[in-house]
């Protein structure tokens, strides 16, 4: 929706009479530096990655083109196709409930009572500190005999060597991670709600719930989308929680789209097929990312006209 | 008054879930192996030890070239990235060119551009630059901006009202000095959003160095704390002081900013 005036004032700058040699030279000058990151390391890449996945390539060896081979062999690969899955399910399971969970603390916070500055800064903390650590410190944490938590249940549980637990634990751990900082984002989108539209609910005999439902959430709907579409992004491409917890494993139950790619390309040194799974992920993060905007945007006109 | 007590109650136990796998970390990181092995693993240390920071410090395993190798990168990255993004946003802003907002649609277009898709081709491309586990290797992809911050920059320029520059370029200064006498000191607070984030993701960051680099020459501290826990299985007292030290220096700073991170992550919304 903001395509259409940018592409307007194109003309209109053109014919602007300010224009002068001066600028465009300091412009470019100015731009030189960005270029060469977003050229060198954005756009190349994308290029490249496309180029490489065409071929055979193990680093040493010259590269040998292939054509489609390699999407034809990662696509009949059962490895492949159970990774993508694991990383669905992965995604079904974070998405949900951190986003719930971040709502909910929002509106926990969002009282106002004395103290909630400081659970609010308790509830960002494990996300400024580094996701590999975490992951290492929760990888104690789960296990079977010297961890903390089988200590407190009392029980012994294999939370990550067992394949139906693993992939929930390290689902919970993002989760964990993650409920403070989707939090911020519902506090300051409901910083933005007039209090008037909650009085005016109220007094038409709305109860709490029913005021969330009915007034809060619609208002909350541009936050929700930022939230889940940045989530949803992450989380396909969650890597270093599951390196430090699992690796991968028990049997590749816990082994994600990201780690395949680093797996296939940096330990078997497959570049051609580590290239192919990138651009599936790509496309895959594309139509994700095109599929919310056209279902939220849908929604959001009706509603909030 | 009910609604106060049940609210603080569950305020009170999600700072408990949150705190306490640092707190037993922490706890963990000051026993003995022995002390470790022989006792449940919540049992408080008795007494306290500094061993494993000792060993983590100026023992066999210091983490104390990870850790300078670590402040270098972030240096770098965060100084190169805010030069370099001030620099475009300020053309995106302010300054009139053929293809401008060509360009800049180029940019946004990047954002979605996934970090994880892009690793194999970044990797390919710095190694035959020669630039594989060089220091180099780290920074380079970073450190020419990124167009989230150019994004978040150029809308700040933007409202910058257009007669204090007029006044400023009618007193003789060009661009450069327009930018750093006018616009810098006037986005003081978007400036320190954009220092802080980058600084905690590049402090954080894990897959593009464990990737570029090979070796104790060039390791970071997050690739040290994986192959220190990798080396050391069982040995959890050494790695939670590894894990205590990797992401202590990043929470001190948060307790002392604490509002000002808060506020920088909601401006951003970004890693």
């Amino acid at each position: 929706m903001t395509v259409a005036p940018a592409r307007r004032a194109v003309p209109a700058a053109r014919a602007r009479p300010g224009r002068s040699r001066r600028d465009t030279l300091t412009g470019l000058a100015f731009l030189a530096p960005s270029l060469v990151g977003v050229g060198g390391f954005l756009l190349a890449p994308v290029v490249v990655v496309l180029g490489i996945s065409l071929t055979r390539w193990d680093l040493i060896d010259p590269a040998r083109w292939t054509g489609l081979d390699n999407y034809r062999s990662i696509l009949g690969d059962p490895a492949f196709g159970r990774s993508l899955a694991v990383t669905a399910v992965f995604v079904l399971l974070v998405i949900p409930l951190q986003t719930a969970l971040g709502l909910a603390a929002a509106l926990l916070l969002d009282q106002r009572l004395p103290g909630s500055t400081w659970f609010r800064a308790i509830l960002v903390l494990p996300w400024i500190s580094a996701p590999l650590a975490l992951g290492v410190v929760w990888r104690w944490l789960f296990d079977p005999s010297d961890g903390a938590i089988n200590e407190l249940l009392g029980h012994r549980i294999e939370w990550l060597t067992s394949p139906a637990l693993a992939l929930p634990s390290v689902a919970a751990v993002t989760i964990w991670t993650n409920v403070g900082y989707v939090a911020l984002f519902f506090l300051a989108g409901l910083a933005g709600i007039p209090p008037q539209y909650g009085e005016a609910a109220r007094i038409d005999g709305a109860g709490p719930w029913q005021g969330l439902r009915r007034v809060t959430l619609p208002l909350l709907r541009p936050t929700t989308f930022f939230v889940l579409a940045t989530g949803v992004i992450s989380s396909f491409q969650v890597f270093d929680t599951v390196y430090a917890m699992t690796g991968g494993g028990p049997a590749g139950r816990t082994e994600v789209v990201a780690y395949t790619i680093y797996r296939e390309a940096f330990v078997n040194f497959r570049m051609g097929r580590a290239a192919a799974m990138s651009v599936v992920l790509f496309l895959l993060l594309i139509t994700v990312t095109i599929a919310q905007q056209t279902y939220f945007r849908r929604r959001t006109t009706y509603e909030m006209g | 008054m009910r609604r106060a007590v049940l609210t603080y109650l569950a305020l009170s136990l999600a700072a408990v879930v949150i705190l306490a796998p640092y707190l037993m970390s922490v706890q963990t990181s000051v026993k003995t192996p022995r002390q470790f092995a022989q006792q449940p693993p919540l049992a408080p240390p008795r007494p306290p030890t500094g061993e494993n920071y000792a060993e983590l410090t100026v023992g066999g395993h210091t983490l104390i070239p990870p850790l300078v190798i670590t402040v270098q990168v972030v240096l770098v990255v965060v100084l190169g990235q805010l030069v370099c993004s001030v620099l475009a946003a300020y053309a995106f802003a302010r300054l009139d060119f053929p293809g401008r907002d060509a360009i800049f649609w180029v940019y946004l277009a990047t954002l979605m551009v996934p970090a994880v898709a892009v690793l194999v081709p970044r990797f390919v491309l710095l190694s035959e630059a020669g630039l594989v586990n060089t220091f180099w290797g780290i920074v380079l992809p970073s450190m020419f901006g990124s167009p989230y911050a150019i994004f978040l920059l150029r809308q700040f320029f933007r409202a910058v009202p257009q007669e204090l520059l007029d006044a400023a370029r009618i007193d003789g200064a060009g661009h450069p000095r327009v930018l750093r006498h006018v616009m810098l000191p006037l986005s003081r607070p978007v400036l320190a959003t954009l220092l802080i984030i980058t600084a905690v993701t590049h402090w954080n960051d894990f897959l593009w160095p464990l990737v570029v680099t090979s070796g104790a020459r060039w390791e970071v501290l997050t690739v040290a704390v994986a192959g220190l826990q990798s080396q050391y299985q069982g040995n959890w007292t050494l790695v939670m002081a590894a894990t205590t030290l990797a992401t202590m220096p990043l929470l001190v700073l948060f307790t002392i900013f604490q509002k000002h991170i808060v506020k920088s992550i909601t401006i951003t919304g970004m890693k």
